[in-house]
């Protein structure tokens, strides 16, 4: 296989990016409304002025900070809660109904329910948490039934320590299951995050700096934190599967 | 310590696999079992690991067991040493591992992973695994299978050399490359 950055790679990837740049540019010389539909360049002009602006900055950290707070809360309480479920049956039962009525609550309803009871400083943490709990859970459970009980038949004939056991057999069998579930549900803690952060207006957030760019009418300073919302969101998912993958090794 | 298994009783479902079966293995005894297939060898190494239960009769408790199985059971993606440092030891084992291997497998094989070698070559190092670990009695289920007769040779004189005086009781198909061998043969 080749590597990722072979220059073949890379060139494809440069192209596809005009390509779509390009279909962009088109579209919005199609509409010729700045304030309906920004083009890149006014995309960009926007991003250049925010830039350096300590407003645009405390939004990011904000909500980076966020919803990466929710979504390591509940990568903790999913894997914690899955391996204890494992081992227990009876709480497996207990939780199983909570977890599925979750699973399929629509997002409006959790970003409201958590607005009324807990304010709009949280929000984005524990929708994010919200969102992203099950599907560590049911992957973490699926990940460790997964195990090859041939290979837990040996450990158990030959005595082999727990802790090994747990390291060996089971981290390898419980992490591509958990990768898979951590790539799909880091960009939906940021699309339910974000949405969170538009509907609540916390302060300091990339949601309320939308929010404003919505009701002055500034699309392309919209365009401009929707930009940054993906690149965020892109950096987040690469790094956080990156460790995922070296503490998998 | 003597082994010993008592007026065993075990059925699948309608089928009785064995009734009022009794078998003494004496400590450090070299046993050869023998029996047409579906007639419960590895279902009494089952019971004697401890992963099947039984509808009746006693067995020696305490004992340790390490065991080859049917199918090789190795860690995928992980080399030879690796395998035998699952069972037994750590890092700082990790020579004595290499060298204990040797006897049995070319050295540049050692370090690879499992899935790059031969069938053969495996099997060879489930078998390296259960001398290698701390037990009483070695088990082994068919552990020739895919080995050629002069390879089958080579290992049963390294089994026989680090079994250490512990028993061995192994199934196989293949009594008549085992005659000039000291088994005692079992028959159920």
């Amino acid at each position: 296989m080749k590597p990722a950055t072979s220059p073949r790679h890379f060139l494809q990837g440069l192209l596809v990016t005009l390509f779509w740049l390009g279909v962009w540019q088109a579209v919005s010389m199609l509409v010729a409304k700045p304030v309906l539909f920004a083009s890149p360049l006014d995309t960009i002009r926007a991003l250049w002025v925010m830039l350096p602006t300590s407003a645009y900055w405390s939004a990011v950290l904000g909500s980076l900070g966020r919803i990466a707070l929710g979504f390591f809360l509940a990568l903790a309480l999913g894997l914690l809660l899955g391996v204890a479920a494992f081992r227990f049956s009876l709480l497996r039962t207990l939780i199983s109904p909570l977890l599925t009525m979750m699973k399929t609550v629509p997002v409006a309803s959790f970003i409201i329910l958590v607005l009324v009871w807990f304010g709009s400083s949280s929000l984005a943490v524990i929708v994010a948490l919200l969102i992203v709990f099950p599907q560590i859970y049911f992957a973490t459970l699926s990940g460790l039934e997964s195990t090859d009980q041939e290979l837990l038949e040996l450990a158990r004939v030959y005595r082999v320590p727990r802790r090994r056991v747990a390291w060996r057999l089971y981290r390898p069998a419980l992490w591509p299951y958990l990768t898979g579930s951590c790539a799909s549900a880091l960009g939906m803690s940021w699309k339910a995050g974000i949405a969170a952060e538009v509907i609540g207006n916390p302060a300091h957030s990339i949601g309320e700096q939308m929010y404003l760019s919505k009701i002055y009418m500034a699309t392309a300073e919209l365009f401009a934190w929707t930009l940054t919302v993906i690149l965020l969101s892109t950096v987040f998912e690469r790094t956080v599967l990156w460790l995922l993958r070296r503490v998998g090794k | 310590m003597d082994i010993q298994i008592k007026d065993l009783s075990h059925r699948f479902g309608e089928k009785s696999v064995f009734e009022h079966f009794d078998l003494t293995l004496q400590d450090g005894g070299l046993y050869g079992l023998t029996a047409p297939s579906g007639r419960g060898k590895t279902t009494l190494l089952r019971i004697l690991m401890g992963l099947l239960s039984h509808d009746a009769g006693t067995i020696s408790q305490g004992v340790r067991y390490s065991a080859v199985f049917q199918t090789d059971r190795l860690l995928p993606g992980r080399c030879a040493v690796d395998q035998l440092l699952f069972v037994r030891g750590s890092k700082k084992d990790r020579a004595e591992a290499a060298r204990f291997l040797a006897g049995l497998l070319p050295e540049n094989s050692l370090e690879q992973s499992v899935g790059e070698l031969s069938g053969g070559m495996q099997r060879r190092v489930a078998i390296a695994r259960a001398l290698w670990a701390e037990s009483d009695c070695l088990l082994m289920d068919e552990p020739f299978t895919g080995l050629d007769e002069a390879t089958l040779r080579q290992t049963l004189d390294f089994i026989l050399a680090k079994r250490q005086g512990r028993t061995l009781l192994l199934s196989t198909h293949q009594k008549e490359l085992l005659t000039d061998y000291p088994f005692e043969w079992l028959r159920i």
